[in-house]
């Protein structure tokens, strides 16, 4: 099994592999307690208009993905937020836009299918050296957002208005996780894809959940749920060479699934 | 006792949705250590009127001074204690223990980049032992009773030592024994605390002897400055639909 290690491109895909873990467990708890876990298969797929974007113009897709993601996470609050519309339509509409958007962009530049197969689904192959250090440099960033506030974003996805009259900036804190969820999500189209991140965040919580255990206990289980599948995933696609976003998902749904069973009475 | 300074201050409050009035005209004050009760018709607008005093909807017209100062500029908010109508119906998969939810009160409290200090962990010690779940701490609350939650909730809102507790019928749902038990650490947060407690309630009989004066809220306000005479106060509760029976059911009959 070591013998993965020896290649350079393996070591870069674990390091950020297991980086790209840390920063969606973390932030998938509280995106599944606030009932949010649609938002990030919808700020997936606009990231996924950034990589069609970057792919036509010929500029690096993490970039674009990311400015992209960031301005949709903030049209989605704003909208839900100002306006009374249900969150889940909001999410829904915001999705298959981008879709659209991300495949008539393709459609008009036709060249790109092998590339633009990675950026769907993950590839250990392509972390570059480049992509390790800015992974490296915002998944840092993010974290730091995370932990600082994560009394105060627990407390608002326990409950959004008692946190309101706590004193609680309460939407300035709900633009601050849904900006980072939009960093990690673009950050991680290069290891598990724009198409399957979402599982990334949303599984290891819920299997999490599933211990029926205080908060720090879930925030940390749901780490190990996260990095596990990661590494197992990773190994599998560098053995079968499949790619990584579709074993990583597979190896979180078989965590779920096992612990589904052992936390059934 | 200080009653000079109204906590709030009420001053001709209106209230529209869709040109429909929900609440018309409300002026009041409320003062330290008070004990007030509200009481009124569902759809009588007292929740909303509870809202408005915590900023959560903002009046038509009119105007809210707390602590003299107007809502916006308001930034103490942890002298405000609230626990809103579903304190006894919280999502049973939420992963808290009773001792996380409580925790969740020093919030207002912290200093940014500062850690859980000593006073932290004293203070949710202290109000879990006010509120009688100190024993339940490590319990998820979604194992709890509708009691239990109850007084996690109000646990909660005393963590930061507040000066003011504002209750919204927290006790739906909640056995007669379990409720009897809650009005009396509520009695002792008043008298012994000097905790001003707001309660919208619909059980106004059992606490009557505990409360300073009652508020009737049905599009309008009435305010009863002296409930011990019930009888005053119950024509004007029959003016505004309210069940008499409600007022009659007095706690020494229990």
């Amino acid at each position: 099994m070591l013998e993965m290690f020896q290649y350079d491109f393996m070591q870069r895909a674990f390091l950020v592999g297991i980086v790209i873990a840390i920063l969606a467990s973390i932030s998938g708890t509280f995106v599944v307690l606030k009932r949010y876990s649609l938002m990030s298969e919808t700020l997936a797929h606009s990231a996924l208009v950034g990589v069609a974007v970057a792919l036509v113009a010929g500029y690096s897709p993490m970039w674009i993905a990311l400015i992209i993601a960031v301005l949709s996470a903030w049209l989605i609050e704003y909208l839900r937020s100002y306006f009374s519309l249900y969150s889940d339509s909001v999410l829904a509409i915001l999705l298959s836009g981008s879709l659209a958007i991300a495949v008539i962009i393709i459609s008009l530049g036709e060249s790109f299918n092998n590339s633009l197969m990675s950026y769907l689904f993950g590839s250990i192959l392509s972390v570059s050296d480049d992509d390790v250090f800015y992974i490296l440099l915002f998944g840092g960033l993010s974290l730091v957002a995370l932990l600082t506030f994560s009394k105060e974003l627990y407390f608002i996805a326990y409950d959004e208005e008692v946190a309101q009259t706590s004193g609680i900036k309460v939407k300035a804190l709900n633009f601050l996780l849904v900006t980072v969820v939009a960093v990690i999500i673009s950050l991680s189209i290069r290891v598990v894809g724009s198409l399957l991140i979402g599982a990334l965040m949303v599984i290891p919580t819920v299997t999490a959940l599933q211990f029926k255990k205080g908060f720090f206990y879930t925030v940390v289980l749901s780490v190990i749920f996260a990095i596990l599948s990661v590494i197992s995933g990773m190994t599998f696609s560098f053995y079968f060479s499949l790619p990584s976003g579709a074993t990583i998902v597979l190896s979180i749904l078989s965590i779920f699934i096992i612990s589904l069973v052992v936390n059934k009475r | 006792m200080n009653f000079k300074v109204p906590i709030f201050d009420v001053k001709n409050l209106n209230f529209k949705v869709d040109n429909q009035n929900i609440l018309s005209n409300i002026s009041f004050e409320i003062f330290k250590a008070e004990y007030i009760a509200i009481i009124g018709p569902n759809g009588g607008g007292k929740t909303t009127l509870v809202r408005m005093l915590l900023g959560l909807e903002k009046p038509t017209s009119g105007e809210v001074k707390i602590y003299g100062q107007k809502l916006k500029d308001f930034k103490e908010w942890y002298k405000i204690g609230f626990v809103p109508q579903r304190a006894s119906h919280v999502d049973v998969n939420f992963p808290a223990t009773v001792e996380d939810i409580v925790k969740m009160g020093r919030i207002s409290k912290r200093k940014l980049f500062s850690k859980s200090l000593k006073k932290d962990i004293e203070a949710v010690n202290d109000a879990m032992l006010k509120m009688d779940v100190y024993d339940l701490k490590d319990k998820m609350v979604g194992n709890l009773s509708g009691g239990q939650r109850q007084r996690v909730m109000c646990a909660r809102a005393l963590a930061s030592h507040p000066e003011i507790l504002i209750l919204d019928e927290p006790n739906t749902g909640v056995d007669v024994v379990s409720q009897n038990r809650f009005y009396a650490l509520l009695r002792k947060l008043n008298q012994e605390d000097k905790i001003t407690i707001v309660f919208i309630t619909h059980d106004v009989g059992v606490i009557a002897d505990d409360i300073a004066r009652l508020f009737t809220v049905n599009e309008k306000i009435t305010v009863c400055n002296d409930p011990k005479k019930m009888m005053s106060c119950d024509d004007m509760s029959k003016l505004y639909g309210i069940d008499a029976h409600l007022i009659h059911n007095h706690r020494h009959e229990h």
